[in-house]
């Protein structure tokens, strides 16, 4: 059995972290492997004991927006070092910038380039962003970027398993909520003020529909 | 006669007022969470074939002009059918769900207004128990979000979230 620290399957399995066939392979793998199962039960209670004594409106942060967080530092860094590297061999290129026609003509591009990425749909500053994301799963891609025509903020999830055909896809319209934090539920309502269904989170923290109300 | 000491009157009537409340402990009154804003979250089945439609009749709200249109010029369907909606409160301390579907929806937690307007927001996509994209953003009135989520039937359901104006 791995150290805690390096079985990262168990950490993505307990973070909610797998597709369906993942879990399903890796809770096969804990049936037949008891010290698997005994550490996994461990950090689940330890999951949820820490989670029962923090304060509800304690952040806890993302051990793997952290690792993002770095990797976008690692990936500045490594850019910044590139464009020091070829500045000997590109001093060439510089001295053509200093013909005047080129300058003039620079110039007008930069305008134009400036006027076609602030376009229509305005600055940063006035619409959505998305700072940074992270997925989880295996193969699965995340892609942003502002759509000036939409006048939208896009979020592409790309290798993503499909949802099968024959999967019975219904959605739900809710009009209001009640949130009670001592038991971490939600209550939806719908236009009718009557209750839709319950929202919880098991003790691994993955998200739990309930019939009833846990209070009963 | 003896006149009962003025000590014991109080007690009989702390005792009486007692006995009418029930004896129960009287609830808190409620106190409504503090909120950063509203959030309106749909979950749309885009489609090409319109025979592959659930027949839906959802609307769209109105602040989102042609919800359609605008999601058309992004991806290349045909047909948008609302599939289910949600208009959550965004809390302040606690986390906000938008459920807009049991199959895919969103747990949303705050992190303070933003600069210019909106709201900084901590977003979880969550297909059933797994989460598809842990994302920070900023979400500003009038600027939906549009998620790309994975493919059903010969198209594609898609996440919008939008922040309305207060």
């Amino acid at each position: 059995m791995k150290p805690p620290s390096e079985n990262h399957d168990l950490i993505r399995w307990l973070d909610g972290e797998m597709t369906d066939a993942e879990r399903a392979a890796f809770e096969g793998e804990m049936k037949a492997d008891p010290a698997l199962a005994k550490e996994a039960e461990e950090m689940r209670s330890l999951s949820a004991s820490l989670r029962t004594h923090l304060p509800a409106e304690m952040k806890v942060p993302h051990a793997d927006f952290f690792n993002s967080q770095i990797q976008m530092r690692i990936a500045q860094l490594e850019m910044e070092d590139s464009r020091q590297k070829p500045e000997s061999s590109l001093e060439s290129i510089f001295a053509l910038f200093r013909q005047p026609w080129l300058a003039a003509a620079s110039a007008v591009a930069v305008v134009v380039a400036g006027f076609l990425m602030i376009g229509p749909g305005g600055t940063d500053s006035e619409h959505s962003l998305i700072l940074s994301s992270y997925t989880p799963g295996r193969g699965v891609e995340a892609s942003t970027y502002h759509d000036s025509a939409a006048d939208a903020t896009v979020l592409m999830l790309d290798g993503l398993d499909e949802v099968p055909a024959d999967r019975k896809i219904s959605g739900i319209s809710v009009h209001r909520s009640e949130t009670e934090p001592e038991v971490a539920a939600t209550t939806l309502f719908d236009a009718a003020g009557a209750p839709l269904l319950v929202i919880s989170r098991d003790a691994a923290g993955h998200p739990l529909f309930l019939r009833n109300h846990p209070r009963g | 006669m003896k006149v009962l000491p003025p000590v014991f009157l109080l007690l009989v009537s702390c005792a009486i007022s007692w006995a009418q409340g029930g004896g129960a402990p009287q609830p808190p009154p409620a106190v409504k969470p503090a909120t950063e804003g509203k959030v309106w979250g749909a979950l749309i089945f885009a489609a090409n074939d319109a025979a592959q439609l659930t027949g839906s009749q959802e609307k769209a709200p109105k602040h989102l002009g042609v919800l359609d249109e605008r999601l058309a010029k992004v991806f290349p369907f045909k047909h948008f059918e609302i599939l289910g909606q949600h208009q959550q409160d965004i809390f302040r301390e606690y986390e906000s769900w938008v459920v807009p579907s049991r199959d895919l929806f969103l747990k949303v937690d705050s992190n303070g207004p933003a600069e210019n307007g909106g709201v900084k927001l901590h977003l979880q996509v969550w297909r059933e128990q797994q989460v598809l994209v842990k994302s920070d953003a900023v979400l500003r009135p009038g600027s939906p979000l549009f998620i790309g989520g994975p493919k059903w039937k010969d198209g594609r359901l898609i996440f919008v979230l939008s922040l309305e104006r207060k």
